[in-house]
Formats: structure tokens, sequence, C-alpha cells
């Protein structure tokens, strides 16, 4: 399926540049001063949540469209997303706590940024439980869709946790309304982090849906052998 | 008086290990669940 391949290239692509990012963030991006190298975590952790909340954004956005167009595509395409979003939360939630236990002393703390994010994680996993759980297709998309719009309405109060609420978290330093607030150098390594990121998600989630479509085609040519199928 | 830099380059590396295994790994899964179709 070409569709395949094409993900897979793309994946490869990224884990490529991704190997790039590491040795430009390790040898030509200058240390912080004051927190170390332990800083330099901040170019893996960023752009991983900000596909881990973008991910959520595309399960929400498709779901809404599934809701009114019934097309099975959104739906695969929303299970690729919340898939690949969780492997993204997941990076997002290890590798915080490995910043915070140098810069803020403890591994993690119930700020509200933190928690959020972990509920954004705990979120995609019920989703996919979820449509593990319901057998027949129609039912699966329009419960997940439910939940992945719920997922959805979550992302905006993780990103403005900081501004809401009293919290540990740093304050975004690229994404807010002024300029960056980092030198030219930190920010060219964190821009090309977040290219490759999204590399990584468009090739990941190509493969995901191409995936759900072969399943999808498998199950298809068993129940006509079964005589099970639609006639 | 400057504030010496903390060494704390191993938290720095776990982290880049971490995040290249997971990604390493979640890409291998989807080659071999579309292999077992």
């Amino acid at each position: 399926m070409r569709m395949l391949r094409v993900g897979r290239w793309i994946t490869a692509i990224g884990l490529l540049l991704l190997a790039g990012v590491y040795i430009r963030a390790l040898v030509f991006t200058p240390v912080e001063r004051l927190q170390g190298l332990a800083q330099k975590i901040f170019y893996v952790h960023v752009p991983a949540a900000i596909w881990a909340e973008s991910a959520m954004i595309f399960v929400g956005l498709a779901s809404v469209f599934y809701l009114f167009l019934k097309d099975p595509r959104l739906d695969r395409f929303a299970e690729a997303s919340a898939e690949v979003g969780s492997v993204f939360a997941a990076i997002v939630l290890t590798t915080g706590p490995i910043w915070g236990k140098p810069i803020w002393g403890t591994w993690w703390t119930w700020d509200a940024r933190l928690t959020l994010t972990l509920f954004l994680f705990l979120l995609y996993v019920g989703y996919q439980l979820l449509r593990g759980a319901i057998a027949e297709p129609g039912a699966r998309a329009r419960f997940a869709a439910v939940l992945g719009i719920c997922g959805m309405v979550l992302v905006p109060f993780i990103h403005f946790s900081v501004y809401m609420f009293r919290t540990l978290h740093p304050m975004p330093i690229v994404l807010k309304p002024s300029t960056p607030s980092l030198p030219g150098s930190m920010l060219v390594t964190w821009l090309l982090s977040v290219g490759v990121f999204t590399l990584l998600y468009v090739g990941f989630v190509t493969q995901r849906y191409a995936l759900s479509y072969l399943r999808e085609q498998v199950e298809v040519i068993g129940d006509v052998g079964r005589g099970t199928g639609d006639r | 008086m400057m504030q010496a830099t903390p060494e704390n380059g191993g938290y720095m590396i776990a982290a880049y290990v971490i995040a290249a295994v997971v990604l390493v790994t979640y890409a291998v899964s989807l080659y071999w669940r579309t292999r077992k179709l």
C-alpha cells in the first residue's frame, strides 16, 4: 500500500533527523548557565508537548466532523492521531520529571500544568481502551468521537494553565504573544526539533491510518470468506 | 558572585535516550503490526 510506504519513509527520515537534532543540541547549542545541561531537555520535551496537545486537537476536530459526516476516514484519522498523541504524551511525562529533579529538586509536583498533562495522557489511554472495548464499528466511532471532543476541550486549559493558576512550571518562552525569549542559536535548535517532531507525527499517523485501513480490509475479506459479509 | 553551572548532564542523557527509545519502539511496533496482518 502506497500510504504505508510513504509513512515509513517519512518516519525513517524523521528518526534520522532526530539524531541530527540531538547532535546540534549537544554540540552546537550553548549550555544555559543556571540550569546546566539539563536545560537541553527542553529541545525534546517542548516539541513532544506541542504534538501531544496538537494531536488531541486533531482527534477532536476529526471527531466533530465525523459526527456530522459519518465518514470512516475521519474516524480512522482520529484513531491514528490519538495513538500517536499518546506516544508523545508519554515522552512529555517522562522527560518533564527528568528535568524537574535537578531543577526543582523533585520528580513530580501536583501543579496544574503537570496534572492536566497527566489527564491528557489518561484520556488518550481511555480513548484507546474505549475503542478496544466496543466491537460494533459505528457505535465505537460515535462513542470515541465524544471522548475525543472532550479531550480537545482539555488542551487550551493545559496551555493556559500557567497563566490561570499559580504553578511551578515555567511560563512559555517561545509560544507566547511577544517575541521568543531564547537566544538565536537555541531558538534554531528548538525550531529544528519542532520540525522533526512534526515529521514524526505525520509519518506515524500516516502509517497508523494505513494500518487501520488494512485491518478493516482483512476483516471484510474474513467476513466474506466465512459467508457473514453483507450481501 | 557568579553562580556555578550545575553538573547535571546525566539527566539530559537519560531524557534523550528515553525519548529516542520510545520513538524507535513505536516505529518498530507499527512496522510489526502491519507485517502481522
